[in-house]
């Protein structure tokens, strides 16, 4: 088993805690595990990147391959689509549709690209994959910090290799105790915002 | 024997606590950051985040030299700094175990620049070095080093790349064994002093040239040790190109033969000094080797002189040509580079789907709510009228020099800032010269260009922005800090002050949010005769606002739609991320807005409210 997960997003979403959470689980299942986030220059606001990587075999780089990523987790739109090419033959992609333009897209030097080119070039990549709306979701709920375990929710339920009730599990023993309510409910409002997304046709 | 899911720094950090050490002294940067952090945790442990790099190295040593085991951490830009250092250690070896950790940035993901630094600490300081693939290993190897430090009196060197500090892995974790050793210091000047003076039992030869001599005696004891080294083996395969795979190197080789269903001639290695032997014994069966290692050829050119003098004619290629000059290995850049010597593996490269869709680049900039952004408005507004020149240095301020501000016209290395305006200044160059410095940069390097330019009685103005903390690397403490690494009380030194007891002008001391604040008192200083500073004061927002201390009153504000007329002064002069902009309009996000409020200042319509 080989299991590659690439999480993308901008600095602040929390994917550090997302991949954690994957790791954990993976690990605790006995599986080999290595991950690795591009951290550092920025605080908040850059492009972070998570790579996390599960095998039954050892694992050599923290880094995915070029191709062989199993399922592109996208935080935000633009990230995801910049790291399209990751996606192995089959990969899925699951977005939470959710912009935040760059600083040159507000100065009008650059365009943040339209939901109708996004559509388009999700559809004529072949790809499979789904979009939610995560971090409206996560507001709703309370905090759009939640948008990374609404997330981790949703992918849940893509994922035949995630039980979604021992990673809920998980969640509960990472969040901090003040927060654990808040997490769960993120996490269930994931669940059922991708069983609703699977529900309509499938984006191909 | 238990394992942990630890990032490689705290593997490395693990790997010293477990040898014994005992002072761990380093400066915060990526990719070397939570090593120190790691260890701090430990009451036995003494660890300091140092003023720069070089005093961390000369810290460590006066502790190795009663015979306690110690650790220098930085990342490659600090061995810049310690060479000077280092190239007299490694004259006068060292008593307890001492080691360095030297973190690379291939691909410079967070550094100015993109170096190697087996060079400096190889090449230059022949001292002995690891080269991990692994946490797992990264710890292995902190242990050896200590133990073959105490062996062979030398400093030993490891060297991680960013993706063994940074990579999560389950990791072997031991008992800490507690070295009992009493510190004790014993003098031996003809070692521990360097100085051009005549040796007499050496029949008048100088000090350093024997001090030369005695490390030139060290590299074959080194040799025999890396030749029995459990970081170097051979791993069979087929055909006759072999692949040396050094540090992650080794880590992508794997990759690509598992991704390839293949078995490739391995030669694995991890140390400097190359195990001779070895090398020998596995280019003697080959026709051709592809040395992969981050990021400059050292290895391949250490082969290629060690088979030239023993008469080996093989073809060796590597990062010098064939494989990429710049940035990182990759399993991609090892996949391709199989793939031009066996073309029928070509097809065994992943396929990939690019998007039909362009993806504007995402330019890093300062925090929403962070206070330098009002500092830099401000400093903006008055370059615009002084046409001043900014010469900036390094740290988060730094993200001024981008769009939309584009401040800085200069960013070397920690420190150059003031150095740099004092030369403009001494060009004649009838510009006004504004140097731009963060706290933690001020003290690490900065301050000797301080005095330098008050000195030289030049007129400038110097800016230091103090939040307390070095904020870039995620908030470690310096000597402006109140606090030291281990969350004790310390003394802050005032950077006001210390310009003024040298003789600046001025020292002025604002609140960044207050934008009208910053604004009088940078006019003020522009007009003054010699070095005028002024003091951006206040905690890092980030970190302030955790313990509820940050420099302004909250203020919810919106945006009237009504009264925006397009000007776009909030998004070319300001530029805060929470400020969107479309159809000729802004808008706040009010999800990311931090309420600091500080761009109803900026707006000359009276629109945020």
């Amino acid at each position: 088993m080989n299991f590659n997960v690439l999480i993308t997003g901008v600095g602040g979403q929390g994917n550090l805690f997302a991949s954690n959470v994957l790791a954990t689980y993976f690990m605790n299942k006995g599986y080999h595990v290595l991950a690795v986030d591009t951290i550092g220059a920025a605080q908040r606001g850059g492009s972070v990147v998570s790579h996390m990587r599960v095998s039954d075999s050892e694992i050599y780089s923290p880094l995915i391959p070029v191709g062989k990523t199993d399922i592109l987790v996208g935080f935000e739109t633009l990230e995801m689509l910049r790291n399209f090419r990751m996606l192995a033959a089959d990969g899925m992609y699951l977005l939470n549709d959710y912009k935040e333009p760059t600083v040159l897209c507000n100065m009008e030097l650059d365009v943040y690209p339209s939901d109708k080119n996004i559509k388009e070039a999700l559809k004529n990549s072949g790809k499979k994959g789904y979009s939610i709306k995560a971090t409206e979701r996560a507001r709703q709920i309370g905090s759009s910090l939640m948008t990374n375990v609404v997330m981790v929710g949703a992918l849940c339920q893509l994922s035949s290799l995630l039980n979604s009730d021992e990673v809920r599990q998980v969640v509960a023993a990472k969040a901090p105790p003040k927060a654990r309510e808040l997490n769960l409910k993120a996490f269930d409002a994931g669940g059922s915002l991708m069983l609703e997304a699977m529900r309509q046709p499938v984006r191909k | 024997m238990n394992k942990e899911y630890l990032m490689g720094n705290e593997a490395i950090g693990r790997g010293a606590v477990e040898s014994g050490v005992k002072v761990v002294a380093g400066y915060p940067g990526t990719p070397a950051t939570e090593i120190l952090e790691y260890v701090s945790q430990y009451p036995e442990v003494h660890a300091e985040w140092s003023i720069n790099e070089k005093v961390a190295l000369e810290v460590t040593t006066g502790a190795s030299l009663c015979h306690t085991r110690a650790m220098a951490v930085m990342k490659h830009n600090g061995t810049n700094v310690v060479l000077d250092f280092l190239m007299h250690i490694n004259f006068t070896g060292v008593r307890g175990g001492l080691v360095l950790i030297s973190a690379d940035d291939p691909g410079a993901f967070s550094s100015q620049n993109e170096e190697d630094s087996r060079i400096i600490t190889y090449l230059d300081a022949h001292l002995p070095v690891f080269d991990p693939w692994c946490p797992q290993e990264a710890k292995d190897m902190v242990k050896a080093a200590f133990e073959l430090s105490e062996k062979t009196e030398l400093c030993f060197v490891v060297r991680p790349v960013m993706r063994v500090c940074h990579a999560r892995s389950p990791v072997s974790v031991e008992e800490i064994t507690t070295v009992s050793r009493e510190p004790s210091f014993e003098d031996d000047r003809h070692r521990f002093v360097m100085s051009a003076v005549a040796e007499p039992e050496a029949g008048g030869v100088l000090r350093p040239v024997l001090r030369h001599k005695w490390l030139n005696q060290k590299q074959p004891i080194l040799l025999q040790i890396m030749e029995e080294s459990p970081f170097n083996h051979i791993e069979e395969g087929e055909g006759n190109i072999g692949l040396v795979a050094c540090g992650t190197g080794y880590a992508y080789v794997k990759e690509a033969e598992k991704i390839m269903g293949k078995k490739f001639p391995i030669l694995k290695l991890g140390t400097l000094p190359l195990p001779k032997d070895k090398v020998i014994k596995f280019a003697n069966k080959m026709k051709k080797l592809v040395v992969y290692e981050d990021s400059e050829a050292v290895v391949e050119r250490l082969i290629k002189e060690l088979l030239y003098d023993k008469n080996i004619r093989i073809e060796i290629v590597g990062r010098s040509g064939f494989l990429p000059t710049e940035g990182e290995l990759s399993t991609s850049v090892v996949l391709r580079s199989m793939a031009a010597l066996y073309p029928e593996l070509e097809k065994l490269i992943p396929a990939t789907k690019v998007l039909e869709v362009e993806t504007p680049v995402r330019v890093r900039t300062q925090c929403v709510g962070c206070q330098y952004r009002g500092l830099l408005h401000a400093l903006k507004l008055v370059i615009r009228k002084t046409h001043g020149i900014v010469s900036g240095d390094i740290g988060c301020y730094d993200a001024g020099s981008f769009p939309p501000l584009e401040l800085q016209s200069t960013i070397f290395c920690m420190g150059s800032s003031i150095p740099i305006a004092t030369g403009i200044a001494y060009s004649g160059n009838k510009q006004p010269v504004f140097a731009i410095i963060g706290d933690s940069t001020f003290f690490h390097n900065g301050v000797l260009g301080l005095l330098n330019a008050i000195h030289s009685q030049l007129d400038m103005v110097v800016i230091v922005c103090d939040n307390r903390t070095t904020a870039m690397t995620g908030f470690q403490p310096h000597p402006g800090s109140d606090i030291d690494a281990k969350g004790q009380p310390a003394v802050a030194i005032d950077a006001g002050k210390l310009a003024l007891a040298a003789g600046a002008t001025s020292a002025q001391v604002v609140n960044p949010y207050n934008i009208p604040e910053v604004l009088k008192a940078l006019n003020k200083a522009v007009k003054e005769k010699g070095v005028s500073v002024v003091v951006a004061s206040c905690p890092c927002y980030l970190q302030g606002r955790r313990t509820g201390d940050i420099g302004f009153t909250p203020r919810k504000v919106s945006l009237d739609a009504e009264l925006c007329n397009g000007c776009k002064v909030c998004i070319d002069y300001f530029g805060c991320p929470a400020i969107h902009f479309s159809n000729k309009k802004a808008t706040i996000d009010q999800t990311t807005c931090v309420e600091c409020g500080m761009c109803a200042d900026v707006c000359k319509r009276g629109a945020v409210k």
